[in-house]
């Protein structure tokens, strides 16, 4: 870091300087000879590593179709849960594709495609707890990625219902490795949670109980480039119609694509 | 692109400020409260102890030393629960704290001791003192004198190292910080006040423990 | 898609382990340049600069290094620039290092007898050439031990660097945990791999700290 002094008098400096916010078309990507696209690793099945140790799951593979549709190759970068908005705006990235659900206080911040997949926010626990609803998960401890969506509905939740010990992590993985090693009763968590707890050691004992957001996912980009969204809702618009979307959620998710309503 | 600085979103949240201020001292005091004691044990061990303890602490500390706060932290958090420890956020912070804060103290306070001249014990003995009394008299009151700049340093190291265990869900200033962030967007901004509220931290305390280091010391020196 | 902690996995976690060391090197040498400049700086005749140095000393040595990497993180973008990742790991590492490795070399020319500063400077010897006839060539060797010892320090805090998603050593820990969840394999196979790039060093500078001591009949003591 810069000591404050310096930083400050860079950034009056910096800012003064008429800076053009340019637009990104298609066709500047395709000039650029590569698209850059935020993914997350470490969060399976939608991003993680296979045995080769090669980037895998359903939002690696849709950045891929993303690169073969603008004839380019595809440049990984990846990233945190709440880094991905800093990831645009600070033009790291051309697009996100990072299970980002599309919130309107999002919206604020970066444009956000048609959704391309969908799943609910829900409460995961063990089975031998009784949760159904809320306020019952009063007395225990509640777990959430910092920044997610059941991290917002989690948040108004604590709030009304006095009495939860909310732990907030800063990856789903640490939240997932501290419900696997007890240290959380219930966590927030996509509905595919359930699926991919399963799969572990311990993971039978898990189950969905009560569906706190339905959420839809989006590619993100940076604000002010209506030809470069424009493309990717068309692109996503011919990926849902010749079934691509729905074969690319049977083979992660195991399950079809459902409803994908645009707006 | 156009950014404009805007630190008002922040200051609204100075009271989450306030509370992830309070308990990174708080993580940081009872960390050192209870390393320093089980540091000054295991330093007497180190220096006097029988060979095969004298063994172990040494690869503890060299383990230690060696690897990175935020892989301990992780152990402690996620590992030693299989072993059937379970603990709360905060106190896993601080018994990775501790674990970490006590293989740096070992090493400094033994420093210490190693500089008192052996004469100065044997004439104790010579004097008739038990080794509780002469530990204490002789060994411990001149060692303290030595070690304290070290330990003041190693104070504020670890104030400033508390800004990992946010990764284990411990609300401390970071985590405060990053909760900020995600409902402001205003990440360079967060980033520079929580960044002044640490280099306060810092200043004061290193300012703190040295007029205690004038006034505590001036009669041995 | 869930796995065991295999041979596979180890073998990233120990591919991954080259950033660690390239990210290390990057800040060891970067830092050393920018600490060295600081450091001379810091005991130069003229105090305008100097107190510029101690400010910049005090900010970097009392503000987390996370915070740091946060700043030039989330910062740099803001200026227009599209950064690679390693630019803001390796700047804020060489920055960071820069003002410790600054106070490590400045207590070590500090050492040298304020006599031959003034004997020196009596001789008509400039500022520049008593550094370098006079004071450096007998800091130097007082200077290796805990140059080394910091090396250790800054390996270990680009694990950092895991927190912003770079994917050294401890964030490819990270990764095959979510894949394995064996957090005690995984994280103990990561704390393994830290120690065998650390310790070495961390043995080598206490070996010559011990050396150098004994050459001048002092007790040792140990950072």
């Amino acid at each position: 870091m810069l000591p404050l002094r310096r930083t400050l008098l860079a950034a009056t400096l910096l800012l003064s300087l008429p800076l053009a916010a340019q637009a990104q078309a298609p066709e500047d990507i395709v000039k650029a000879g590569k698209v850059v696209i935020a993914i997350d690793t470490t969060v399976p099945p939608y991003g993680s590593l296979d045995t080769q140790m090669q980037p895998t799951g359903m939002d690696v593979e849709l950045s891929q179709l993303i690169g073969k549709s603008l004839g380019v190759p595809v440049e990984f970068v990846t990233v945190t849960s709440p880094g991905r908005i800093p990831a645009l705006l600070t033009k790291r990235v051309d697009l996100v594709v990072s299970i980002f659900s599309i919130t309107a206080e999002r919206a604020l911040q970066v444009d956000f495609s048609n959704p391309y997949g969908g799943q609910a926010t829900v409460l995961l626990a063990p089975k031998g707890r009784k949760i159904a609803g809320p306020k019952d998960l009063v007395g225990l401890k509640v777990g959430a990625t910092r920044g997610a969506i059941e991290d917002i509905v989690l948040t108004e939740i604590v709030k009304n219902n006095p009495g939860i010990t909310y732990l907030r992590f800063d990856d789903g993985p640490s939240c997932a490795q501290a419900m696997l090693s007890g240290q959380i009763d219930a966590m927030g968590g996509g509905d595919y949670g359930e699926i991919y707890l399963r799969k572990t050691a311990s993971g039978d004992e898990f189950e969905q109980k009560f569906v706190l957001r339905p959420n839809y996912f989006g590619i993100g980009m940076r604000k002010g480039n209506p030809s470069l969204l424009h493309w990717v809702n068309t692109l996503l618009f011919t990926l849902k119609n010749d079934g691509t979307l729905d074969r690319l959620s049977m083979k992660y998710r195991n399950k079809p694509i459902g409803d994908l309503p645009p707006f | 692109m156009e950014y404009q600085f805007d630190f008002g979103p922040v200051f609204i949240h100075w009271p989450d400020l306030l509370r992830g201020t309070w308990l990174t001292i708080w993580l940081t005091l009872a960390a050192t409260a209870i390393g320093l004691p089980i540091a000054a044990i295991l330093a007497a061990i180190r220096s006097y102890g029988p060979r095969p303890l004298r063994w172990l602490v040494g690869l503890y500390v060299e383990l230690i030393r060696n690897t990175p706060f935020l892989i301990q932290l992780y152990f402690v958090f996620f590992a030693m629960p299989g072993l059937g420890l379970r603990m709360t956020a905060n106190t896993a912070a601080i018994l990775a704290m501790v674990v970490n804060l006590v293989a740096y103290a070992v090493e400094i306070v033994r420093a210490g001791l190693e500089a008192i001249p052996r004469g100065q014990i044997e004439a104790g003995r010579a004097l008739g003192l038990g080794p509780l009394r002469i530990l204490r008299h002789i060994v411990l009151a001149q060692a303290l004198r030595i070690v304290y700049p070290a330990l003041a340093s190693q104070f504020v190291l670890q104030l400033l190292g508390s800004s990992l265990v946010s990764a284990i869900a411990a609300e401390e200033l970071t985590a405060v910080a990053n909760n900020i962030m995600i409902v402001t967007f205003r990440n360079f901004e967060v980033f520079g006040v929580v960044t002044a509220i640490y280099l306060t931290l810092s200043l004061a305390f290193r300012a703190l423990l040295g007029t205690v280091h004038h006034r505590a010391f001036r009669w041995i020196g | 898609m869930l796995r065991d902690f295999g041979p596979n996995e180890l073998l990233y976690l120990i591919t991954a382990a080259r950033w660690t060391v390239v990210l290390s090197l990057l800040a060891f040498a970067g830092g050393g340049l920018l600490g060295l400049v600081i450091a001379l700086l810091r005991v130069s005749p003229w105090k305008p600069l100097r107190l510029l140095m101690i400010g910049y000393i005090q900010v970097m040595q009392g503000t987390p290094a996370l915070m740091q990497l946060f700043m030039v993180y989330y910062g740099i973008g803001l200026f227009g620039i599209r950064p690679d990742p390693w630019v803001s790991a390796a700047y804020a590492f060489t920055v960071s290092s820069s003002a410790f490795f600054a106070e490590i070399w400045r207590g070590c020319i500090e050492a040298i007898p304020r006599g031959q500063w003034e004997s020196a400077r009596s001789l008509g010897l400039s500022f520049p050439l008593i550094l370098r006839l006079v004071v450096l060539p007998q800091a130097f060797r007082i200077m290796i031990a805990p140059t080394i010892g910091y090396a250790v320090q800054i390996i270990k805090g680009t694990s950092l660097a895991s927190l912003i998603g770079f994917t050294e050593l401890a964030r490819a820990g990270q990764v095959i945990n979510t894949i394995t969840f064996e957090p005690a394999r995984v994280f103990g196979c990561v704390a393994l791999i830290y120690f065998v790039l650390c310790w070495p060093l961390s043995y080598l500078s206490q070996r010559l700290e011990t050396r150098i001591a004994r050459s001048r009949g002092e007790s040792v003591s140990l950072g």
